[in-house]
């Protein structure tokens, strides 16, 4: 039964190898592979394409030159970032620093004209500094400034507001250490009227674009990045929140005012609007800031600001870019950021595939079944078959009886008893193997008809072979058949 | 690497094969021609005892047994011995019971 099972199991070893050996065989690729280094099928960009370009042009190096020296802030027709003069000179102080502003989504002609100005050999041997803020990038020889958090972006982003990014560069120009923190966009609660009158578009359209906002439609991906609510999109131009009349004749006195001047509060819809639609994600745009009341803000809301602001800010400063691209930039990031399992939705399931994942196994899959089928095979010669039922038993009481009629025969017996005696050696004188038994058998038949004629001649029935081995017992039963 | 696991893979389940189905025909045959062998000793032995309890000289018998005794090889020549032994048998016992 034993033997069976070993035989059995060789030969499943066996037919487990050839086969893991032909699915491993079977699922190599070799040289079909088709790849080309040579074809992508990106097209090129051309400056403009994204409709960042305002049309706006710059006058000429020498022209602006001349004007820089003449005066300490050049506004060039078009440019629109606002800063706090008062702010600046009380924290930081402008003496020294003379400031070029110029418009965004300049071409590269006008661009290379802009920086030209700071690098003209009467500017860079001047006695003053010359900073040049081109649309809301702040930029003095080698240093620029970037806002890196929340409040930086909305100034820079949703107001236009570079007060912060002058005061970094200006401090980092003279070696002071950190710059202080620029007075943040001031919040206030949108009034009723201001709501309702947003509300009604959206529960039209889904969509509600104020007057001077650039936004054309809702892009194609915010059902990516929202896909269980459809979003609410608002969308409202760059917001102003310069205070009347800076400097000169303001009419708040300085001591009356905090040092921290906040400008004009600027109108916060997203809150109000999540308040009005419930579980549906509403998205503000503020010129090119982008801000979200609804579900799951507190896991995405930040990560995808700081990764749109931190990767596009330098290009969305200085161009003039739609608020269509921004607001699909940053739906682009939140979609991303959703379908990398942060937040609100649980890890893609890859489906188990056994042939995969155990194809690097195969094969010492099909090693181990090799050496079984070797280590079964090498048992199995090893151990000789001894099928059939060994001859002890009637050897040892055929050679009893022929002992026991020894005594007993005459001249006629002898030569049937010697006979039999023969056949009884050569029985004696086979091993155990299958064909060996039977032919001991064989043997033994003879030796018993012997036998049997020996008992006739002698005249004892008793003496009958037949009679005899039946009555016969061994008086220690006889061992198994060992090898010789 | 790899391709060596496989190639020596096969290359052993082959040998092992090969070996497997060999070895156990070579030893049968090995034991069948012992087996055989060991009948057709036995069958000559018995015919000499005949040939040694009769009498008489029976040259047929005497012939068939010298025959018996000259053959050598494997299981069919043992069997051939046998039967040449088993027929010169019953020709002694005939001629010294009759």
């Amino acid at each position: 039964m034993a033997d069976r099972t070993l035989g059995l199991a060789r030969w499943v070893l066996a037919g487990v190898a050839v086969t893991v050996a032909v699915v491993f065989l079977l699922h190599q690729r070799q040289g079909d592979i088709d790849v080309s280094y040579g074809q992508s099928p990106s097209s090129d960009y051309e400056e403009g394409d994204a409709g960042e370009l305002s049309g706006h042009s710059a006058p000429s190096t020498a022209e602006m030159v001349r004007r820089v020296q003449a005066e300490p802030v050049v506004r060039l027709p078009g440019s629109n970032a606002t800063w706090h003069r008062r702010w600046l000179r009380e924290h930081v102080g402008i003496d020294g620093v003379r400031l070029l502003f110029a418009p965004p989504g300049l071409d590269e002609q006008d661009t290379e004209r802009v920086r030209d100005v700071a690098e003209d050999p009467a500017i860079v041997d001047a006695p003053f500094e010359l900073v040049t803020v081109t649309g809301t990038k702040v930029r003095s020889g080698v240093y620029t400034a970037v806002p890196d958090d929340v409040d930086g972006f909305q100034r820079q982003f949703a107001a236009g507001d570079v007060t912060g990014l002058l005061a970094a560069v200006i401090t980092g120009m003279r070696d002071e250490g950190d710059p202080p923190a620029a007075p943040r966009v001031a919040w206030r609660e949108p009034t009723t009227a201001e709501v309702d009158a947003v509300a009604a578009d959206l529960e039209r359209d889904g969509v509600h674009v104020a007057e001077g906002a650039t936004l054309s439609d809702v892009p194609g991906n915010a059902s990516n990045a929202f896909p269980d609510t459809e979003p609410l999109v608002v969308a409202l131009p760059r917001q102003d929140t310069a205070l009347p009349r800076q400097d000169g004749a303001s009419p708040r006195q300085d001591t009356a005012l905090p040092r921290q001047d906040t400008g004009r509060p600027v109108p916060d819809y997203a809150p109000a609007l999540a308040d009005r639609f419930p579980d549906t994600p509403v998205v503000v745009v503020y010129g090119s800031y982008i801000d979200y009341a609804g579900p799951h803000r507190d896991e995405f809301y930040e990560v995808a600001t700081a990764g749109v602001y931190g990767m596009l800010g330098d290009r969305l400063g200085r161009y003039d870019y739609p608020q269509d691209n921004v607001l699909f930039a940053w739906l682009n990031k939140v979609t991303d950021i959703r379908y990398a399992g942060l937040f609100d939705r649980p890890l893609p399931y890859q489906p188990f595939d056994p042939l995969q994942v155990t194809m690097p196994a195969l094969p010492f899959v099909f090693a181990g079944c090799v050496l079984g089928f070797v280590v079964l095979s090498v048992t199995a010669l090893r151990r000789r078959p001894s099928h059939g039922r060994p001859p002890t038993v009637r050897l040892a009481a055929l050679s009893a009886l022929s002992v026991e009629v020894s005594g007993l025969t005459t001249e006629t017996g002898n030569p049937s008893l010697t006979r039999a005696i023969t056949h009884l050696d050569a029985a004696k004188e086979l091993d155990c193997s299958l064909v060996a038994t039977r032919n001991a058998h064989k043997l033994l038949d003879k030796a018993e008809e012997e036998l049997s004629e020996t008992a006739r001649l002698i005249g004892r029935r008793d003496y009958e072979p037949r009679r005899y081995v039946m009555g016969w017992e061994p008086s220690s039963q006889a061992g198994e058949c060992g090898r010789r | 690497m790899t391709w060596t696991i496989w190639l020596i893979g096969a290359l052993v389940l082959i040998s092992a094969g090969v070996a497997s189905a060999y070895l156990p025909r070579l030893r049968a045959h090995a034991d069948r021609k012992r087996a055989a062998w060991a009948t057709a000793t036995a069958a000559i032995a018995a015919a000499g005892v005949s040939r040694d309890a009769c009498t008489a000289d029976v040259p047929e018998a005497r012939r068939l047994l010298a025959e018996a005794e000259a053959l050598s090889g494997g299981p069919a020549a043992a069997r051939v011995a046998t039967e040449l032994a088993e027929r010169a048998d019953p020709l002694w016992r005939e001629a010294r019971d009759g």
